[in-house]
């Protein structure tokens, strides 16, 4: 099989990092920055990612209706902007998330037997 | 609208994000302070985490514009293919517009280059145009060379005043090869324009007499040398000089290293030549002289003139260079205060010591009053260009409308999938402003192939002697701007209405499913955009056809004199003192006396032919007083002429009796011609009664020949003579014996039975001879009526007319033959129909002729209508035809339907050759 072209790699890395901000903001609606630290941590720092390649996927996503935002000021007096996972984001997490375990299931089955 | 919006709301959100991101930063720089960071190193690991800004940015706008610029991209892509697919729609439509365009951005370009060019000067926005308008409103552009060193030194409006006039002085001692002294090539086209050339041995330099700061106030220096510079007054009499134009200088002396400090002579004095000036500098003018001559050195070159020091000798134009902060009002009301001041120092009896006004215009090398018949000219090409560009509107549009509807079931098939009615017009209206767009760089290549080959012909035909003309016509920046837009707007505007038009009848046939016959909103659309091509179409040949025809008419014309076998010989004498005269007329009467010696020639005579320049007009009065206000019986034409002039020229007399030939001083008579005693003594014989004239408040020219104060009897009566004025007013003439002692002023006249062109070279023989400083001008008087007014303005106009109408006509034939065949096409299942149920041929080609004749019928209606009043317009400049020209009238009428029958039959035919079967299969 030959490796995939780069363009899905990173296809398939902004699904990834799209499905972690809206499980994050699925439990909890916050700003970009905090958003950032709380990705990094509950990965327990694994993913390297730069914090700026966070704002583009917001972008993508406020444009398709996933998540909506709204200027605030946060508890420590500073002006941020919140952002909130909308039903349509909450359909389309879901959605996303069981195709990725299907694709994972698929990936794990194709694998299995060069493993065995 | 919604577009306008969305881009307000984009604006919003890249802000936020921009306001997010630095948010952001702040953040952490605080977050690592709080770790124990400096604040310096802080933001610069903030930064390093955060990964490249503009780049993050650019790509969070990304998600916001990709749709847009998508849908159009595809919109194009679309449009592209269907221009393609209708390969020869898109040419038809293409070429029509880029002709339509072609002809405006050309008539634009050349009335930039031509009529609203400013002056060769650095910051031309600065300088002015100075004239006097006194009480009639006419404008008097002159001024003495006094008045014009009191506006110099005194005004504190302007940084610099400069005079200029123009002349052709003779040129000796130039030494070298003289390169091209007569114009050989050339074209025809324009060669009439000017006159002959010399005959002789002399040259003529065209040069400009400019005053000393014409250059530094005009911001040019020379490029090798040096110019005048303003106020060494002295130093340049004492040492004439004079510059050379580069044009020149290449021209006449090869570019020739050595030329600065040459000496040339000019009317016989000696001039040093001290710079060139750049190549293709004309000044004040549009044309480059050969040499610039200092105004204080004027009486090197006219010795026996007194013109410097003349108050009342108009001898020069005026521009000037606005002081920083003045605007052209305040000069204005500063300079009449002088003005009315120098008005005393004049002679009472002069015009110049009338009040008056001055006159500022933005600087430009020509009058502020156009001349009336020029400027008339220039509106009618504007507005004939103007109709070219309305036919080739009209013409693509009702393409359009024809295409629209043989689209229908495009159209209906993409509304059906969902496609919306927006989306259908933003996609037909792509099609048309990329096919305005095509249209408009091909019609830029048009343009610039026709300035060029325009000007090569403009600049060839144009002999050296005159300078050389010079004109910018490359298209700039700006032109191309102009034809962008227009192309543009065109598309846009022709695109629209069948964009709107179809996208509502893809709607309607939606419903009902019924395709094949037009609806009648659209049939009347088109119809409309047909009759609007016809109408102006034959407005447009109307006009041309007329103006062709009265040049052809000026051109057949009996004259009421010989022309073709008449020379004319203008002589004119170098300036220099030597040419008293005594010497003059001496040098005359050999002249006179050596040309009767040769073969052929068998009458000579003394003044000006009926068709050269120079008329002069009095005012006159019968009852032996002074012409006054009380008794002026209007106003005559005068000429002087030697006794055989009639005779010579071949002007029969009518009544009375000739001039007495004897020499001596001549008899108190004149001779009138037919129409000027038709004036005086309507009805009656005018032999044996007296004249006066007056020429007071007339033009004349100094020490001429002054008809004033004397009582003349009328002896005879002459046939009518054509003219130079367009009205054929100056067919009223009085004819004045001149004293024999006066010829060296007026032209020879000499009737020859030989060639005249032999006549000619054998008089450049004889010239050298008597004296090679003289310099003639000789010509038939066929060939000076073919520069008259008369005969130039109906000719150049028809010419321009012409082009313009033939393209016009080629677009209206276009657009009428395709839109017609398209309707027939259309139409081809009814005519199936028809044919089945058995109609007869005969019968369905009649039924389709008339009703694609109908539109065509209501446009020659109206264009007719326009037409009368074009020509009403027109009479101006019409020589000797009625206002209604009945021949163009019903010759361009047939023709516009003959046109549209053939259009109507030809399409007609080939739909009802179609076999019935294939025609109903369309059910």
């Amino acid at each position: 099989m030959t490796p995939a072209p780069k363009t899905d790699q990173r296809d398939l890395f902004r699904g990834a990092l799209e499905m972690m901000i809206l499980q994050s903001l699925r439990r909890h609606p916050m700003h970009g920055y905090a958003l950032v630290q709380h990705i990094k941590q509950r990965s327990n720092e694994l993913l390297q990612v730069e914090e700026g390649s966070l704002y583009p996927a917001l972008q993508r996503m406020l444009k398709d209706n996933l998540v909506k935002a709204q200027w605030e000021t946060s508890a420590s007096n500073r002006r941020v902007r919140t952002y909130r996972i909308t039903p349509a984001g909450i359909k389309h997490l879901e959605r996303e998330v069981s195709s990725f375990e299907q694709m994972l299931k698929g990936i794990h089955l194709v694998l299995a037997p060069a493993e065995s | 609208m919604q577009w306008l919006r969305s881009l307000f709301q984009r604006r919003q959100i890249y802000s936020d994000l921009a306001e997010e991101i630095q948010q952001h930063l702040a953040e952490k720089v605080e977050a690592l302070i709080a770790e124990g960071m400096s604040r310096k190193d802080a933001e610069y690991a903030a930064k390093r985490e955060f990964g490249n800004i503009a780049r993050i940015e650019e790509s969070g706008h990304e998600p916001w514009m990709w749709p847009r610029a998508e849908s159009l991209l595809a919109d194009i892509r679309f449009a592209l293919r269907i221009l393609l697919r209708d390969a020869g729609f898109t040419t038809v439509a293409i070429l029509a517009l880029a002709l339509g365009i072609g002809v405006n951005t050309s008539a634009f370009t050349a009335y930039k280059a031509i009529v609203a060019r400013s002056l060769d000067a650095r910051d031309p926005g600065s300088m002015v145009d100075i004239a006097l308008t006194r009480h009639a409103g006419d404008f008097d552009p002159e001024f003495s060379y006094p008045d014009y060193k009191v506006y110099r030194d005194n005004l504190h409006s302007f940084s610099g005043v400069i005079a200029q006039r123009m002349e052709r002085l003779t040129l000796t001692q130039a030494g070298g090869i003289q390169r091209q002294l007569r114009s050989s090539g050339g074209t025809q086209f324009l060669k009439f324009l000017l006159p002959h050339p010399n005959v002789g041995g002399a040259e003529f330099a065209t040069t400009f007499i400019v005053s000393e700061n014409y250059f530094s106030v005009l911001g040019v220096a020379a490029v090798r040398g040096r110019t005048f510079e303003g106020g060494d007054g002295k130093e340049l009499a004492a040492s004439p000089s004079v510059l050379i134009s580069e044009n020149y200088w290449q021209r006449r002396f090869a570019g020739d290293p050595s030329i600065l400090g040459k000496v040339v002579r000019l009317n016989g004095a000696a001039f040093t030549i001290i710079g060139i000036t750049p190549h293709d500098f004309v000044g004040t003018s549009v044309i480059t002289p050969d040499f610039w001559v200092p105004l204080n050195l004027l009486p090197l070159v006219h010795p026996n003139d007194n013109g410097l020091r003349d108050r009342e000798n108009q001898c020069c134009r005026l521009y000037a260079r606005l002081a920083p902060g003045v605007s052209i009002r305040q000069a204005q009301a500063e300079m009449t205060v002088l003005a009315d001041h120098l008005r005393t120092l004049h002679d009472p009896h002069s015009e110049l010591s009338k009040p008056a006004t001055v006159r500022l215009w933005p600087g430009s090398p020509f009058g502020r009053t156009m001349d009336s018949g020029l400027k008339f000219a220039i509106v009618l090409i504007m507005v004939a260009v103007g109709m070219v560009l309305a036919i080739a509107c009209a013409n693509v549009a009702s393409l359009q409308l024809a295409r629209a509807a043989s689209r229908q079931n495009e159209l209906c098939l993409r509304l059906s999938l969902g496609a919306t009615r927006r989306r259908l017009v933003r996609q037909l209206l792509t099609e048309s402003a990329l096919l305005g767009l095509i249209a408009g760089i091909v019609a830029l290549l048009f343009t610039w192939a026709l300035l060029k080959v325009s000007v090569t012909m403009a600049a060839q035909a144009i002999p050296a002697e005159y300078g050389s003309l010079v004109l910018h016509v490359t298209p700039d920046i700006e032109i191309f701007a102009h034809v962008f837009a227009i192309s543009l707007i065109a598309g846009i505007l022709f695109g629209l209405a069948p964009a709107l038009e179809s996208s509502r009848m893809a709607l309607s046939s939606a419903a009902n499913n019924s395709t094949g016959s037009s609806p009648g909103r659209s049939r009347r659309l088109r119809h409309s955009l047909i009759a609007v091509q016809v109408a102006a179409s034959l407005v447009l040949m109307i006009s041309g056809s007329m103006l062709i025809r009265s040049s052809r008419h000026a051109l057949i014309t009996e004259t009421g004199y010989d022309n073709k076998h008449i020379v004319d010989l203008d002589i004119q004498f170098p300036g220099s003192t030597n040419y008293t005269a005594q010497r003059r007329l001496a040098l005359v009467r050999e002249l006179r006396n050596r040309l009767a010696a040769l073969p052929g020639i068998s009458s000579i005579s003394a003044g000006r032919p009926p068709d050269g320049q120079g008329i002069r007009v009095a005012a006159v009065s019968i009852n032996r007083d002074k012409p006054s206000a009380h008794n002026t019986k209007g106003f005559l034409y005068y000429t002087y002429v030697q006794p055989n002039y009639l005779q010579t020229l071949g002007i029969p007399l009518l009544f009375g009796r000739t001039f007495q030939t004897e020499a001596g001083q001549p008899e108190s008579s004149v001779i009138l011609s037919e129409s000027a005693a038709q004036q005086l003594w309507p009805g009656q014989n005018p032999i044996g009664r007296t004249l006066r004239l007056n020429t007071d408040e007339q033009f004349h020219g100094k020490n001429e020949l002054l008809p004033d104060g004397v009582a003349y009897q009328v002896i005879g009566v002459a046939r009518d003579t054509r003219g130079v004025e367009l009205d054929g007013s100056d067919s009223r003439q009085v004819y004045i014996p001149m004293p024999e002692d006066r010829i060296q002023d007026y032209p020879l006249l000499f009737r020859t039975s030989a060639d005249p062109a032999q006549s000619i070279t054998a008089i450049g023989a004889i010239l050298s001879s008597l004296d090679p400083d003289l310099v003639v001008g000789a010509a038939t008087l066929d060939e000076l009526l073919h520069q008259t007014p008369a005969f130039l303005v109906p000719g150049l106009a028809a010419s321009i007319a012409s082009v313009i109408g033939l393209i016009g006509l080629l677009l209206a034939s276009m657009g009428i033959f395709g839109t017609v065949s398209y309707i027939v096409v259309l139409r081809t299942r009814e005519v199936g129909i028809r044919m089945a149920l058995g109609a007869k041929k005969r019968d369905i080609l009649g039924l389709i002729l008339r009703e694609s004749t109908q539109p065509v019928l209501v446009g020659l209606l109206v264009g007719i209508a326009l037409a009368v009043g074009a020509s009403y317009l027109l009479r101006g400049v019409l020589y000797g035809l009625n206002t209604v020209d009945a021949v163009s009238f019903v010759g361009v009428s047939l023709l516009f339907l003959a046109i549209a029958l053939l259009a109507a039959y030809v399409p007609s035919r080939r739909a009802m050759r179609i076999d019935p079967m294939v025609a109903l299969r369309y059910e």
